[in-house]
């Protein structure tokens, strides 16, 4: 067993530790407080080249390995996770399909200018009535000539109302279920795709989430982003645990985040006489966070592991999203604690660490979702 | 040109440092970086290359293994090549032997111009620059927050003095050591992370450059660490009482005059 990270890894976490504590945390207060699109954060950001993370260096990415992902994803997240959502849709799920089902007039249009920040992407699965039922998808996408008519409301879409164009999942046959659905590229420009409501959202503020509305949306064949009709759940399934890991990974980053300035608190705030990180019941705090903490990044960073050497880590996954989000929420709440009053006030980091925790919850899957799909994989069918 | 940097790998300010049981050395969390101050002569050496045509940045450290990450540091912003004089078993507290080292691996390398920051923030000392153009016998400016080139043999320099500024003109060869100010040291963009990441940094014994190991290794030093001490802690805030701020503005000064006797 050996859990060193080789001297690249380190090397690249260094650097990115540096990154985000240089550019992106000192504007994560900012960012939560106007509730906008951070654009000229995301200028700077992207012009280091870090979108294209994933994929090959010939086409201009880092072809970072999944170690190196997570660390990424941790790491962006610590500084704020409102910015961390937008470019991660960018690097993973919002460019996932072009490179992999793209003709190269899609990847020149899209895929290349998304790695480079000069186009916004996003991936549209939910719906109001469908989250984690895909099966239970509405919108409808109907052979029409050489293309297809795309029809149906998204919902929950990150980066949706700024995208330049998504990968939106649609039901080609509505009676074969989950073996019907398939996805398709729209950009932005074309006849009856607009967005709708942006939400006013609780916490991860600066992302811009919200409604994408297809009406009569009419793309070419060359949009139908896969190899054979009916197959588009089987590739959700292809990035569904790097997904999961990432949202675990991002849960750590917002708990390390608030962890650190717990820490700088609890050092720092005297009370009767001594700082209160003299106090037992505030160190019993610490020492269950830290504990909390690496049993996630265990699972986490196994889970990369895995999934980089091609093992099956389903389960691992779904496990690691559920513990790291937990996690977090526990960290986020004893950080309030600590923090005491102080905590309440908006003038203050806690109460964002707090919101934003929250809506790690359901990204990736429930935890009603994967607890069920965990211990069905466990028990099997009876 | 062919500018030399350097560099010198020290602990992050943020690093937990303890004070060992033997009083002279110390424990540090494992948490380091590139200097505060080499990080603008990195970068000035990097806009200088951009300026200067056929220009060569190449960085040099007399460190540990550990220092390669530093190394690695400034190629992601954009040095050429980078070179780890390796001091493993030779750590010395003699700034005069780290000078002398690194002063022989310019003389080896050759340089038009070596920049290094104008002091380490761990031990603070200060003294590398100047002594290393002592050894090369090459003039030397502190400190500057502004780097001009005139032409191939000439720049001029700014540094602070009381109330103002110095300009300088200088003829090359020379040393120059960076104060805060003269830039701001840029992000690495991903392409220069991914050079760093494969670059081949070589590893240079200190003998190779001329030095015999008892010339340099900790009996050659001719200042020793006698001890660490951490700073004393300050004495407790005392908070006056009063009715009004009549009664503890006089209280103050009664305390500024007769316990603080500064009035």
């Amino acid at each position: 067993m050996d859990f060193t990270l080789s001297e690249q890894q380190e090397f690249f976490k260094k650097i990115i530790v540096d990154t985000v504590d240089r550019m992106v945390a000192p504007k994560a207060q900012e960012i939560d407080e106007k509730d906008e699109f951070p654009w000229e954060l995301w200028r700077e950001f992207t012009a280091l080249g870090y979108l294209g993370l994933r994929y090959p260096e010939e086409i201009g990415g880092m072809n970072a390995d999944k170690i190196m992902c997570m660390t990424f994803y941790e790491e962006i997240a610590r500084g704020s996770v409102g910015f961390a959502q937008s470019v991660i849709m960018n690097i993973l799920m919002g460019t996932y399909f072009l490179y992999r089902f793209g003709s190269d007039s899609i990847k020149e249009r899209c895929l290349f200018p998304a790695m480079r920040g000069e186009k916004i992407a996003t991936m549209c699965f939910t719906e109001d009535q469908s989250g984690s039922d895909l099966g239970a998808t509405r919108t409808t996408a109907v052979k029409d000539g050489n293309g297809w008519r795309i029809n149906g409301t998204k919902m929950w879409i990150t980066n949706g109302p700024i995208c330049d164009f998504c990968t939106v999942l649609a039901t080609t046959d509505p009676s074969k279920g989950l073996k019907g659905l398939n996805f398709f590229l729209v950009e932005k420009g074309t006849p009856g795709f607009s967005s709708g409501q942006v939400l006013n959202k609780l916490g991860c503020r600066g992302t811009v989430t919200g409604e994408l509305v297809f009406d009569n949306v009419w793309v070419p064949d060359e949009n139908f982003l896969g190899d054979e009709l009916g197959k588009g759940v089987i590739y959700v399934g292809d990035i569904l645990d790097e997904v999961r890991l990432m949202t675990g990974a991002m849960a750590l980053g917002i708990a390390k985040g608030a962890y650190n300035e717990a820490l700088e608190f609890a050092k720092k705030r005297v009370a009767f006489g001594q700082p209160i990180g003299n106090y037992q019941l505030i160190r019993e705090k610490f020492a269950d966070m830290d504990t909390l903490m690496n049993a996630a990044r265990l699972m986490i960073y196994y889970g990369a592991w895995m999934l980089e050497n091609g093992m099956d880590s389903r389960l691992i996954a779904a496990e690691a999203k559920m513990f790291a989000t937990e996690v977090c929420l526990k960290v986020v709440d004893e950080t309030t604690r600590i923090y005491g009053a102080n905590a309440f006030a908006y003038e203050y980091t806690p109460q964002r660490y707090f919101r934003d925790a929250r809506f790690l919850l359901y990204g990736g899957g429930t935890h009603e979702v994967l607890k069920d799909f965990i211990g069905r994989s466990i028990i099997g069918k009876l | 040109m062919n500018i030399l940097v350097f560099i010198k790998q020290v602990a992050d300010t943020e690093a937990r440092i303890l004070i060992k049981s033997d009083n002279r050395s110390l424990e540090i969390e494992n948490k380091f970086n590139l200097n505060f101050f080499d990080e603008f002569a990195v970068e000035e050496a990097i806009r200088l290359k951009a300026k200067v045509k056929d220009s060569k940045v190449t960085v040099c450290t007399y460190g540990g293994k550990k220092a390669i990450e530093a190394l690695r540091t400034a190629i992601a912003m954009g040095a050429d090549q980078a070179y780890l004089i390796d001091n493993t078993d030779l750590d010395t507290e003699d700034p005069l032997i780290t000078a002398k080292i690194l002063a022989g691996f310019a003389k080896k390398e050759g340089f038009d111009l070596i920049l290094c920051g104008r002091q380490a923030i761990d031990d603070e000392n200060g003294n590398i620059g100047v002594m290393v153009s002592e050894f090369l016998n090459i003039p030397h400016v502190s400190a500057i927050t502004k780097l001009d080139v005139v032409d191939e043999k000439k720049i001029t320099v700014e540094n602070d003095v009381e109330g103002g500024k110095e300009i300088k003109e200088i003829i090359l060869p020379a040393l120059l050591t960076t104060q805060k100010g003269i830039n701001e040291p840029r992000v690495p963009l991903i392409t220069g992370v991914m050079k760093a990441m494969k670059a081949n940094i070589p590893v240079v014994e200190p003998t190779s450059l001329g030095f015999a190991k008892d010339m340099i290794d900790k009996n050659a030093s001719k200042i020793k660490v006698i001890s660490y001490e951490t700073p004393k802690g300050r004495p407790p805030v005392k908070i006056i009482e009063g009715e009004t701020p009549d009664e503890k503005v006089k209280k103050l000064i009664q305390l500024l005059r007769e316990e603080a006797k500064v009035l």
